[in-house]
């Protein structure tokens, strides 16, 4: 099996370096730092059956919550760098150091990124029966009487989501962080909180059946889910592009050429028609990446993060 | 109509032939776990535990739930026979039961704390199927102040309703808060407690804990007070088994007031199937007209109790699926179940997942049947079961749980602490401190901490939000009596104690005594 894949691999014009030729030499642990049947951890399962049968060998899905993700994190930060322990995380591998001080690693130096995936939008969505229809409204109304913004957890991208919002549109709100978007989303139901940058996803039924409305999609485009809702660039905030992204990466000292093979099978795998058909109805805006421009993107982000969350006072 | 539909849907996922089966294997599992003495409900649970990652939600929590109830129907067996609680909900059944046994009516009494058991889980079933929901329909009225306030009673009811000292049991809540504190804060990100050991960022594994404590614990103590089963056969024959009409009489009411009593205290967090039997036991006593014969094999003694604890086994449900509060540990464990699988507990539950909901509840009357079915004709294989020699069945239940242990979280490190939380469940049944408390300050501290800091921040650094939101404020005024009922009856049980000094004490704890 492995050798018809290499034939194919030189047919193709891929051929590797030997190291890479081999990989993987054995089972590849994936380790994703959320729980099971979460946007990452569907995600995974849904690409780890391509990589299984490109790569001739098991995939074992490791479920590491906590921390903000921070804990499984550091476990790939901490392994062998050969490729066989690999992370698939979102954004808060950038947003969470912004907050998190004491982490037992550097975020920059302790990994190689391989391929950034995709990403899911945010909307900002609040309760159907709140007295705001539109962003305007709101951010008007906060000013007389502050306002409530829920968060899916402290140093999450929803975090930083309403962080930069708060910063760019001067509304007057207060951030409240729940355990994940599900009682972040319940706290909109139950008007406990006024606003939460939510995907599509978690909001759910419940911006179908209008007990949610969204007041607006973040970013400076409109997306196809919600053709009626407005972007935050159209409403006059250009910098609201802000996306939870999801991303692959490998333990620092990781064989470039290893890298540069698992980025290849996984862009491949993205264009597979129907791994596209699989996630596109959760949502998913699939990407190709290079390592390279990957590692341009971490490192720019997490100076734009920390400056955040220094600049609005969240940094320890 | 919604109502029948929801019935409807709920047996046709009972119903099917995988959830019928691991229905069966729960409750098959739960009769064996209850029969040994010494194996409680939260560590069979805790052990099958990691096995549900592999199963459907809905069929993981049907199992497991099986072997909640099951393990209150199989209990009572060692109570009756050999005077040796299964579980700590049959320990009031050893007052009568074993007297009973000791009369030659150990079939009677076996026979009729198996139709109490049903009787008992039948009513909680009701309530669970016609109540929930409205229960779920205020939930949403629910905010972090209430949800602070729910904690907060139950951990003042476990530390003072739980049996025994009530110092000691607010000692072990406040130890679990501690142990429950261990890993990277939600909150601020601060790293408490870890020494500097990354897999305790993650925090303890209530899995760990509860083995440890409860499993490894409770086998070390059996160790130390083995006695040789001493067991008439002649008494266990089926024709053995049929209660005197007289018997038949005097057990209605009894059944019908465990039954109630147990359903209360199953729907508040932190009292549960124990307190619930022997609260029902305490009430059946006071109001009897002969409560002299009490202790001496009253058929009352033992279908009030038998009734309440599996009442409580049911209604333990209705917060822990409709508000996501566990109301005890082996709740908790319920409650992982679902979030391991991603379904988030809560009053969004109902609506979002009715057919794990309805699906679940249904398979109690599945599970309860074969409950009945299973112990009537078995009563006999129990009680051989019963004869394994120790020094076969432990090391096996020990290789079982350092399995289960590193199967948890594929860590050496959580065997570690399995051993380390065996020695601390040791020491702490030796000095007598209650385990039940330790585990719910565990799951219920960091819970309150979170929506208490949550409740500070929408209430703008107000404290007074506790008391100015009608539900929350209502539930503190509840906490507080329940403060004063338990100081009050600690002192009146104290006196007692000091005035029956002498006489033989049944309680779970002295039957841990070495003998």
């Amino acid at each position: 099996m492995k050798s018809i894949l290499t034939a194919a691999a030189v047919a193709l014009g891929l051929a590797q370096p030997l190291a890479a030729q081999d990989f993987p030499t054995g089972p590849v642990t994936i380790i994703v730092p959320y729980s099971p049947s979460g946007n990452t951890d569907v995600f995974t399962r849904h690409l780890a059956p391509y990589l299984e049968e490109k790569w001739g060998q098991p995939i074992v899905i490791d479920n590491r919550p906590g921390g903000g993700s921070m804990v499984g994190t550091a476990i790939v930060a901490q392994a062998e760098p050969d490729g066989h322990t690999l992370l698939v995380t979102t954004s808060a591998f950038v947003t969470a150091p912004a907050i998190q001080t004491s982490l037992p690693f550097d975020s920059r130096d302790a990994f190689v990124p391989v391929a950034n995936v995709g990403h899911v939008s945010y909307v900002l969505v609040t309760n159907g029966d709140s007295g705001f229809d539109t962003l305007e409204d709101f951010i008007a109304q906060s000013k007389d009487a502050p306002k409530f913004a829920a968060t899916a957890g402290l140093g999450t991208t929803t975090h930083f989501a309403i962080e930069k919002f708060i910063a760019d549109s001067g509304a007057d709100v207060d951030v409240v962080h729940f355990k994940g978007g599900g009682p972040a989303v319940v706290s909109i139901l139950s008007k406990e909180t006024d606003i939460y940058g939510s995907s599509i996803s978690s909001a759910g039924e419940n911006l179908k059946t209008g007990k949610v409305k969204a007041l607006a999609v973040l970013g400076n485009e409109r997306i196809d889910a919600l053709p009626d809702v407005p972007s935050t660039g159209e409403l006059g905030f250009p910098d609201l592009e802000i996306k939870q992204w999801v991303g692959m990466f490998a333990p620092a000292g990781t064989d470039p050429a290893i890298v540069a093979k698992i980025n290849a099978d996984v862009n491949e795998v993205l264009q597979t028609p129907e791994f596209i058909a699989t996630v596109t109805p959760l949502d998913w805006t699939l990407f190709q990446s290079t390592p390279e421009g990957f590692a341009q993107q971490i490192d720019e982000e997490l100076t734009k993060w920390k400056a955040l969350a220094v600049s609005q006072g969240i940094s320890k | 109509m919604d109502f029948f539909s929801n019935i409807g849907l709920g047996f046709s996922v009972a119903l099917s032939l995988t959830n019928i089966f691991y229905c069966f294997l729960g409750a098959l599992l739960g009769t064996l776990v209850g029969v040994i003495p010494g194996l409680g409900v939260l560590a069979a649970i805790s052990m099958l535990f990691p096995l549900t990652f592999h199963l459907e939600p809905t069929t993981a929590l049907i199992m497991l739930a099986g072997i909640w109830y099951g393990t209150t129907y199989g209990g009572s067996t060692a109570s009756i026979l050999l005077n040796l609680p299964g579980t700590p909900a049959n320990a009031v059944t050893c007052l009568d039961g074993y007297p009973m046994a000791k009369q030659g009516r150990g079939g009677v009494a076996l026979f009729m704390t198996t139709v109490a058991s049903f009787f008992g889980a039948s009513f909680g079933i009701i309530l669970l199927t016609l109540f929930t929901p409205v229960i779920a329909e205020y939930a949403l009225q629910f905010g972090s102040a209430e949800y602070f306030a729910l904690m907060l009673m139950g951990l003042v009811a476990a530390s003072t309703i739980s049996e025994g000292s009530a110092i000691k049991g607010l000692a072990m809540v406040v130890l679990g808060i501690i142990i429950g504190l261990v890993g990277m804060d939600t909150q601020s990100a601060t790293i408490r407690y870890s020494f500097g050991i990354l897999g305790l960022l993650e925090g303890v594994s209530l899995i760990a804990l509860a083995m440890g404590v409860f499993g490894v614990a409770e086998i070390i103590m059996s160790v130390r007070r083995v006695k040789t089963a001493d067991i008439d056969p002649e008494s266990l024959k089926l024709k053995a088994i049929k209660p005197s009409r007289d018997e038949v009489r005097r057990s209605w009411f009894p059944m019908l007031r465990g039954a109630s009593m147990g359903s209360f205290f199953g729907t508040l967090p932190g009292t549960g199937p124990s307190i619930a039997a022997f609260l029902s036991y305490a009430i059946e006593k006071r109001i009897s007209r002969t409560p002299e014969r009490f202790g001496k094999g009253a058929i009352e003694g033992i279908m009030a109790p038998e009734a309440a604890n599996n009442a409580a086994d049911q209604t333990a449900f209705i917060p822990t699926l409709s508000l996501g509060v566990p109301g005890s540990a082996t709740m908790a464990l319920m409650l992982g179940v679902l979030m391991i699988h991603g379904v988030a507990p809560g009053p969004n539950l109902i609506s979002s997942q009715p057919e794990l909901f309805w699906g679940l509840i249904m398979s109690f009357w599945v599970g309860n049947l074969i409950l009945l079915l299973l112990n009537i004709p078995l009563i006999g294989v129990w009680v051989r079961m019963l004869t394994i020699p120790y020094h076969i069945l432990f090391p096996a239940v020990l290789a079982f749980i350092c399995i289960g242990a590193f199967t948890s979280g594929f860590s050496p490190l959580n065997v570690w602490m399995v051993f380390a939380f065996g020695v601390l469940g040791y020491l702490m049944r030796v000095f007598r401190f209650p385990g039940a408390p330790l585990l719910l300050g565990f799951v219920l501290g960091p819970l309150m901490e979170e929506h208490f800091r949550r409740a500070m921040v929408l209430s703008r650094g107000d404290f007074m939000t506790f008391f100015e939101r009608p539900i929350s404020a209502t539930i503190m005024a509840l906490t507080g009596l329940v403060l004063i009922w338990g100081v009050v009856s600690a002192e009146r049980s104290r006196k007692r104690q000091l005035l029956s000094e002498g006489e033989v004490d049944h309680t779970p704890e002295a039957t841990d005594r070495p003998t």
